[in-house]
């Protein structure tokens, strides 16, 4: 197949199909409803059900620019130009999903943010063979190590549970779509009071439809905090801090493996939970799927294609620009 | 059986990440308290970042280099991809112990084998066998241990634990008195002996040892001469600008030691020489300084004698040193910290009689009103000397403190506005934060550098600044990013020098950020003629 990158995107120039375009396009594959990956009003768009829901929200329909969506289950197929298109969980947000283009003989697999550990919300991530894999490189080092789901919600839980019982109110940090809404998952199950920014809130009904529920969770006021955790995107910190209240931060996130993190995002406590893979999983990632051929498009790139070529893959790092959307963790953060 | 280098690990990273004091206090104490005796002393040491006892000057000899070799070693990662990760974290223990996750054999550690591995590595002087040492024990420890087993060798753990945490904790762990605790701590300069003696309730008998530098007192600024409570109640002596020093002296033998707690003395042979000559024993609080004909020289004239290795007899002639003492906290075996300031003065003065240059007692008097002041002040920078130093009336020696019984009085030499050239990733907590920032003056449509600073803004300024720099780099060579000359700081500093570090020829002394200019834009910064004003005025 013939893969082509620029700052558009990456365009499979035989099928006319574009994988998560950064500007409208005549036929999108949208891996997941981040605003880095789901922008644009591309004619024909191709994502999960919850994708194209949650991206629906940011793009709201416009009769100037007609589109046809186009709804992907994970593991059913799709004829497209002769190509055969099939989606898979990818654990990155609720209905992140990889593309595998069967075309021409050859299996290619677009990975989108993927996470290969079970999430604490979403389907598990399944290893789809390959002959060639787009993959991307976030936490594409060596230093990058995360905590299981189980792991997270115990540090999670046990941090908000030893904050309250001093009488001071725990904050976690996470940005809007996914994170957010994954620790007021864990809260809400274990019976935590809960406040949660409307930035966050506004996806809470999708992710307690698909069967994720937050009990008894309630919107912020960043004046009636005491006795409850909240749960805030990044910016909130030095507003709450401002209400002269004991407030302490958790930052939950693949950046919170270093130390540095801490003064970076403000907190005291530093959670390493992430929704991408961990450099482990990547390297399991790639071998699982026995990919020859590796395409590394975010992150560490030219890094993780050194490491994996040391493997004796043939792997790329494409000269390839992704908007900067400072709200995904995808985005190395201040 | 020994407890475990692992359970101090965790009890670290607890500590790490909370920044309840109370709660810091309370985990470090539990575990301290449940410690065998033996292994008492050594977590106590370790705590201090103290791997092996009793070493004296003789240093463990590990640096970057050496552990990087090793984890290279260890891991079988290429050089440029632990570079690239140490740049990313920012901490060499904590790179190493990351690269090492799934690569050891997780092996437990116990305090007195973390013990006998620091002795092993003290002990090896050759490089290469050092590496070897310290790749065994990377692949056989935890990860998670390896951490702080590392830190302790690097000697700063950077995780909000100060001596004083450690100190209360001790008292806790052991329950003795927390101003005993410390008091110990300062008279031994040894914690693994005072933690022994807190739990053996011996702490009084612990002696006062000579020749380890006690913590300074420290002294606050005072701003403004209004907020001076009771002006006839102080001490003034005048500020020096040289290097606050503590001397220890013993029938013969002497020691110097400086606030960063270095060895300062083969530096100073004239003024040792001197020191030879004082009765008994004592620890002297004072400052060495340049000079000449009865009064002190530029702080630069004394830098010169630090700058050589060797201090030869014409580089003394050349550059004439003084020591001048102005407090006593220890006397022919008498800790004098809580006798007050009359009762060691009076020692001081007698200790010093008859003795002349290069030794002298700082003049002091008392302060007659709050309107003496300022004359006093002025006096004091005619005299060559920074400012006014104030002690309390009947105030006893609050060592490592920084106490509201000493102020100290001085202005700035000037400041100037300047812009932002170019800024360098920090270190530690701030290590991937634009926190260093070398900054620049006009010379007509140039911008000049002409220094350097790190200090003066919050955490929450640098944040923002960094992110703002960064949309406005230009070019990057490793930690330092060049950027547009946008953003104006006011700088205050001490004093102008020559210097061929910039190209403006010009340095500032301790520069240091008063605020972030967001109101100024850099055609409206400050002059190199400026500049160049300020050096004349300051040979005047």
């Amino acid at each position: 197949m013939d893969l082509q990158y620029s700052s558009d995107g990456i365009h499979v120039r035989e099928l006319d199909l574009w994988l998560d375009p950064q500007i409208s396009k005549p036929t999108a594959w949208i891996s997941h409803a981040h605003s880095d990956h789901a922008r644009g009003y591309s004619k024909t768009l191709i994502g999960t059900p919850a994708t194209l829901e949650l991206y629906r929200m940011r793009w709201p329909e416009d009769s100037d620019q007609p589109q046809r969506l186009i709804a992907l289950e994970y593991e059913q197929s799709l004829d497209w130009h002769g190509a055969k298109l099939t989606c898979y969980p990818a654990g990155h947000i609720l209905g992140a999903a990889q593309l595998l283009v069967e075309f021409g003989g050859q299996r290619l697999v677009y990975t989108g943010d993927i996470k290969l550990k079970a999430p604490l919300c979403g389907a598990a991530t399944e290893i789809v063979p390959c002959d060639r894999l787009i993959l991307e490189s976030t936490f594409g080092l060596p230093i990058y190590h995360f905590l299981s789901r189980d792991e997270a919600r115990d540090e999670i839980v046990n941090f908000a549970r030893e904050c309250l019982e001093e009488g001071a109110t725990p904050a976690f940090l996470g940005y809007p779509l996914g994170r957010g809404q994954e620790v007021a998952y864990a809260l809400g199950q274990a019976g935590i009071p809960l406040a949660v920014h409307g930035a966050i809130a506004k996806f809470l009904p999708d992710y307690e439809r698909a069967g994720y529920s937050v009990p008894g969770w309630e919107p912020l006021d960043s004046k009636q905090v005491q006795g409850k955790a909240v749960v805030v995107v990044p910016g909130m910190r030095r507003l709450l801090e401002a209400t002269g209240k004991d407030i302490r931060i958790a930052y939950v996130s693949g950046w919170a493996r270093l130390d540095n993190a801490r003064l970076r995002a403000g907190a005291e406590k530093l959670i390493p939970y992430s929704d991408h893979c961990s450099y482990a999983e990547l390297i399991e990632m790639v071998s699982a799927t026995g990919a020859r051929h590796v395409d590394v498009i975010h992150g560490y790139t030219e890094a993780f294609a050194g490491i994996l070529r040391e493997r004796g893959i043939h792997a790329e790092a494409p000269a390839y620009a992704r908007s900067r959307a400072s709200e995904e963790e995808g985005v190395a953060q201040e | 059986m020994s407890a475990t280098f692992d359970h101090l690990a965790e009890v670290l990273d607890r500590i790490a990440n909370t920044s309840s004091r109370n709660r810091k206090l309370g985990v470090l104490a539990d575990w301290l308290s449940a410690l065998p005796d033996a292994d008492l002393e050594r977590g106590a040491r370790f705590l201090c970042g103290e791997p092996v006892a009793g070493t004296g000057d003789r240093k463990l000899s590990i640096g970057h280099s050496i552990l990087r070799e090793a984890a290279v070693a260890a891991t079988g990662f290429p050089i440029e991809l632990f570079r690239l990760c140490h740049r990313e974290v920012g901490d060499t223990s904590e790179t190493i112990a990351l690269l090492m996750e799934g690569k050891s054999a997780g092996e437990s550690l116990s305090l007195a084998e973390a013990e006998q591995a620091y002795l092993r590595l003290f002990a090896e002087r050759k490089t290469a066998l050092k590496v070897e040492l310290l790749q065994g024990m990377l692949e056989r420890m935890r990860p998670k241990t390896t951490k702080y087993f590392l830190k302790v060798i690097t000697g700063n753990f950077r995780i909000g634990m100060q001596q004083k945490l450690v100190e209360d904790a001790l008292a806790r762990a052991t329950g003795a008195k927390l101003a005993e605790v410390r008091d110990a701590a300062n008279r031994t300069g040894d914690l693994a002996q005072v933690a022994r003696a807190a739990r053996a309730g011996t702490l009084a008998a612990l002696e006062m040892k000579l020749f380890h530098p006690l913590e300074f007192m420290l002294a606050r600024p005072l701003d403004d001469v209004e907020d001076l409570v009771e002006p006839e109640s102080w001490w003034v002596e005048d500020k020096y600008d040289g290097i606050r020093s503590q001397v220890h002296t013993d029938g013969g033998k002497v020691r110097i030691f400086t606030r960063g707690m270095e060895d300062t003395t083969a530096a100073f042979p004239d003024v040792v020489e001197a020191l030879v000559g004082l009765p008994g024993s004592a620890v002297v609080d004072g400052e060495l300084l340049a000079w000449r004909e009865g009064r002190a020289l530029n702080f630069t004239v004394l830098q010169q004698r630090l700058a050589r290795k060797k201090v030869d007899a014409s580089l003394i002639d050349k550059v004439p040193v003084v020591f001048v003492a102005y407090d006593l906290l220890y006397r022919d075996g008498a800790l004098l910290l809580d006798a007050a300031i009359e009762t060691r003065r009076q020692k001081l003065e007698s200790l010093f009689e008859g003795v002349g240059l290069p030794l002298m007692v700082s003049r002091q008097w008392r302060l007659s009103s709050r309107e003496a002041l300022e004359e006093t002040f002025t006096g004091a920078r005619i005299r060559g000397n920074e400012g006014l130093l104030l002690k309390k009336t009947g105030s006893l020696y609050e060592s490592a403190k920084r106490s509201a019984e000493w102020l100290k009085v001085k202005r700035p030499y000037g400041t100037l506005d300047v812009v932002v050239t170019a800024a360098e990733q920090g270190s530690g907590r701030r290590a991937t934060l634009l926190s260093d920032y070398t900054f620049a003056v006009k010379d007509g449509e140039r911008f000049l550098n002409v220094g350097k600073a790190y200090s003066g803004l919050t955490d929450d300024e640098i944040r923002e600044l960094t992110r703002l720099l960064r949309s406005i780099s230009k070019e990057r060579f490793g930690r330092v990013t060049l950027v547009e000359p946008k953003v104006v700081l006011e700088v205050a500093f001490d004093g102008v020098q020559k210097s061929p570090r910039h190209k403006c020829g010009y340095a500032l002394r301790f520069p240091r950020i008063v605020r972030w200019r967001k109101d100024k834009e850099a055609s409206e910064i400050d002059g190199l003629e400026r500049v160049r004003e300020l050096y004349e005025r300051s040979l005047a």
